[in-house]
């Protein structure tokens, strides 16, 4: 049996196969375009909504704390949630399909969507939650100035906040070195 | 140059029946694998209000395909199965019996199963070698070099020799 007929049988099996390739009407086309728009605006304002929810009920709290340290952490607060909503939005948030993307090859597109998205993963500390550190810890140092006493009851949440940022940071690197490895398999296919 | 309906119109016309299995290659499920082709066909119209004709209505096409079937399948890398490359395939046996009788219909739904098996680009390189796209169109198309193409079709044909011998007298 000669294999090299194989393949060839095999492409006429796949091309014969029944489909229809119809067009879509223009006007479902221009409708659901319309719809892919409204729909990344409605998930772009659901995350400006949350953001400012976080700003109102922690400006709030800034406001009525009962330490200067602790007004200005709740401030830095306020301001690194804008910036982690504005980066997001910036860098990670809902993207309709690009319109350039049959400029870019399979693969500089396929690279390009992985690398993105480990650099967001990777860069974590940076832009979500280094912001919020200068804030955190003027809210934690606050009552401890005002009354040294309480500094070891304030340990405690703050040692559990230390925890969480690191263990945020960890399962942020190790995404984003799994996605890592994606790439070099990607690579290594080449 | 033809404007956007037209262009669509154009490759919808030629290409539309390898972008139904296409979609059908990435997606199992007949619903799902629906909403993808009506996806690709929206980005693809959107797409080709910039297109300038600098590559192939073909190549354009498939690429806007590609990338959203892809980037679909990627965003549900959680969910799917263990996908495996080309050379591995050439190491694995056919798990069925090479003297199984396979009629058309068998072997298409196998071919099937394979394609769903395939890490991204590999799985490019096997549904646009299939649609009976040339080496240098399918370098446009994935990004490849030449060389690289070459290579891989050589495994595609062992890979489907293999696992396929005895579909063709049938």
């Amino acid at each position: 049996m000669n294999d090299e007929r194989v393949p060839d049988h095999l492409q006429r099996l796949w091309q014969g196969q029944p489909e229809q390739g119809r067009a879509m009407p223009l006007d479902e086309l221009r409708y659901r375009s319309r719809r892919l728009t409204r729909a990344v605006s409605r998930r772009n304002l659901i995350e400006y909504v949350a953001g400012a929810v976080v700003v109102v009920v922690l400006g709030r709290a800034a406001w009525k704390a009962p330490f200067l340290t602790m007004r200005l952490g709740s401030g830095l607060i306020v301001a690194a949630t804008i910036f982690v909503v504005y980066y997001l939005r910036r860098y990670g948030g809902a993207k309709a399909m690009p319109l350039d993307m049959a400029a870019t090859s399979c693969l500089a597109f396929h690279r390009g969507e992985l690398e993105r998205q480990r650099d967001l993963l990777r860069s974590v500390w940076k832009w979500y939650l280094l912001p919020f550190a200068p804030g955190m810890i003027l809210v934690y140092l606050g009552p401890v100035l005002a009354h040294p006493e309480l500094a070891a009851r304030a340990a405690w949440p703050a040692a559990a906040t230390v925890l969480l940022f690191v263990c945020i940071g960890a399962l942020n690197r190790y995404g984003a070195k799994r996605i890592q490895m994606k790439i070099d398999a990607l690579e290594r296919s080449l | 140059m033809a404007n956007q309906d037209e262009l669509y119109a154009e490759a919808v016309a030629a290409y539309g029946a390898a972008l139904a299995r296409l979609a059908r290659a990435y997606v199992t499920d007949p619903d799902p694998a629906r909403d993808l082709l009506q996806d690709i066909h929206v980005a693809l119209w959107q797409s080709l209000s910039r297109f300038e004709g600098r590559c192939s209505l073909r190549t354009w096409t498939y690429r806007v395909a590609h990338n959203v079937a892809t980037s679909q399948v990627v965003r549900r890398r959680a969910s799917a199965p263990t996908l495996v490359g080309l050379d591995e395939l050439e190491e694995t046996p056919a798990a069925i019996d090479a003297d199984e009788a396979l009629d058309a219909h068998r072997a298409l739904a196998r071919l099937q199963a394979l394609v769903h098996t395939l890490k991204p680009v590999d799985r490019q390189l096997m549904l646009l070698y299939l649609e009976g796209v040339d080496a240098a169109s399918i370098g446009e198309v994935t990004g490849l070099s030449a060389g690289n193409v070459a290579t891989k079709i050589h495994r595609i044909k062992v890979v489907l020799a293999r696992r396929f011998h005895d579909t063709e007298a049938r």
